[in-house]
């Protein structure tokens, strides 16, 4: 059974009726959202069910779409939080991902702007890679992009997608080793995007985050994962109550191969372990469970079938 | 961008100077300071790096007035003051309250004033002076240069006359020369620096 991302939006009435089916077909919900009269709900479900939930939703006013990105933790690098760098580019392209059901954080460097002054300290590092994937946001000029880059990505271990205002082939060129993607001509400006073209880009870099999640994904695919994700979020919200009482958005975060569970570490981590599976199999046997850079929180990170010889 | 009778920005890298004429032309636009540069030349060298922006004022001198924002409808005992544009709305309720006392202003809505039984003519209404933008203008001018400049310049000279005004910025010291440069630039648009 294939899990695939997909958003479904759709009336409040009776959507418990679709809630219910994803679960009963073996999906899960990631993100669930009600606004106003609107549900939408981000979830994993099989391939092949798709057609059945468009089918049983049809009287509910309900459509089912593809949305690549549901189920990642999307970190949005921008160089700086000044007015020089904040609204656009950065919180544009970071609102853009999270419409297509990513989890996007922005991680603003301490020092990233200028070209020699340029610096990334390790707990920035540390934070970018525990996301899925790293966005870069650089500037208008290739000079300053080709300096600071080793700088900026020293100990990165996520993939990068880099966008900056060269063209694309230019910015292939200056990077060495070569990042995993890239998109051209997303410098600094300094107005909202709006337009049909400044729109057209904001839809390439999703188009290129997806190609290299994409890439991840099959990487992963390869020594599957002990236990998928969001299966371990719903186990966790049953098992640990207090996540319930969590204020903020998205109290669990599923990543691609983890999860962020925004409870403190030092109280929490031992429950965590302790969530059993099935069959007596607890969480701590399939995962790592650290603690986290961002705050105090709980990173669990699922360990492949060829490291803990379990599958469940 | 019509109202600027030079605008142009120098750069070694032909796409970064398109970037940041409309950067510097967003930022001009957004704090509204269009209708008062005449002149404005950016040189940036991202190589040494070195941003540099010199330009020249236009001499303005609009004091806002009553007249400009606002209808005045003498009637019998009171007079009716029309407001078209809110911006000067608080200034000038303080200076008619300073001269009229709060007792003989009254505002019944958004858009209206009115003044019982004042001691004036509408004439000297209308030529009540509310505002005079140019007090903050220096003040918008440096904020905005430094919104255009990339942010990572840190180090700046900055001279600003009353007519002129240059701006240097680099994350290294300053070049000792750097005064060549900004008079080579103030001879590209015709004129000599301050």
């Amino acid at each position: 059974m294939t899990l695939v991302p997909v958003t479904y939006k759709g009336g409040i009435f009776q959507h418990d009726i679709v809630v219910d089916l994803i679960e009963d077909l073996g999906g899960y919900i990631v993100q669930k959202h009600i606004i106003a009269q609107e549900v939408v709900l981000q979830c994993f479900v099989p391939r092949e069910d798709i057609e059945l939930i468009r089918q049983i939703s049809r009287p509910l006013f309900g459509e089912v779409t593809d949305s690549p990105l549901v189920g990642t933790e999307i970190a949005i690098v921008s160089m700086s939080l000044e007015i020089h760098h904040l609204p656009h580019p950065s919180c544009d392209i970071a609102e853009y991902v999270r419409r297509l059901g990513a989890k996007s954080n922005m991680v603003s460097l301490a020092r990233g702007p200028g070209k020699r002054i340029a610096g990334l300290n390790d707990e920035e590092r540390d934070v970018i890679n525990e996301h899925d994937i790293a966005v870069y946001l650089m500037g208008n000029f290739e000079t300053c992009i080709e300096y600071k880059m080793p700088t900026l990505r020293r100990g990165i271990e996520v993939p990068i997608v880099l966008c900056g205002g060269p063209d694309k082939e230019v910015l292939e060129r200056i990077i060495s080793p070569p990042v995993d993607g890239y998109v051209g001509n997303v410098g600094r400006f300094m107005r909202r995007t709006k337009e049909a073209d400044e729109l057209a880009k904001l839809d390439e870099i999703i188009a290129e985050i997806t190609r290299v999640l994409e890439k991840k994904r099959e990487e992963i695919a390869k020594d599957p994962l002990s236990v998928y994700p969001a299966r371990l979020m719903g186990l966790i919200r049953e098992q640990i109550p207090e996540i319930l009482h969590v204020t903020s958005p998205t109290p669990l975060t599923v990543q691609m191969a983890g999860l962020r569970v925004k409870l403190p570490y030092d109280t929490f981590a031992e429950k965590v372990k302790k969530v059993t599976i099935e069959d007596g199999i607890m969480l701590g046997e399939v995962a790592e469970v650290l603690p986290s850079r961002m705050r105090d929180y709980i990173i669990v990170r699922v360990l492949p079938f060829s490291e803990t010889n379990i599958a469940v | 961008m019509q109202a600027i009778e030079h605008f142009e920005v120098e750069c070694p890298e032909a796409l970064g100077a398109e970037y940041y004429t409309q950067i510097a032309n967003d930022v001009l636009l957004d704090h509204n300071l269009m209708k008062v540069i005449d002149k404005l030349h950016i040189y940036i060298d991202p190589k040494v790096p070195v941003f540099v922006a010199v330009g020249t004022l236009k001499k303005i001198s609009t004091r806002v007035r009553i007249g400009d924002f606002a209808n005045v409808n003498p009637m019998e005992t009171k007079i009716t003051l029309v407001i078209s544009e809110e911006t000067y709305m608080a200034p000038m309720l303080k200076i008619l309250w300073e001269r009229f006392g709060k007792e003989k202003v009254e505002q019944p809505d958004r858009f209206t004033v009115i003044l019982y039984n004042v001691p004036a003519t509408p004439q000297e209404i209308e030529e009540i002076v509310v505002a005079d933008p140019s007090e903050s203008l220096h003040k918008d001018l440096i904020y905005a240069l430094r919104c255009i400049a990339p942010e990572g310049f840190r180090l700046r000279s900055e001279v600003f006359t009353g007519t002129k005004f240059k701006f240097v910025a680099s994350e290294n010291t300053l070049a000792e020369d750097i005064g060549t440069l900004v008079a080579d630039k103030f001879k590209l648009m015709g004129e000599v620096p301050p």
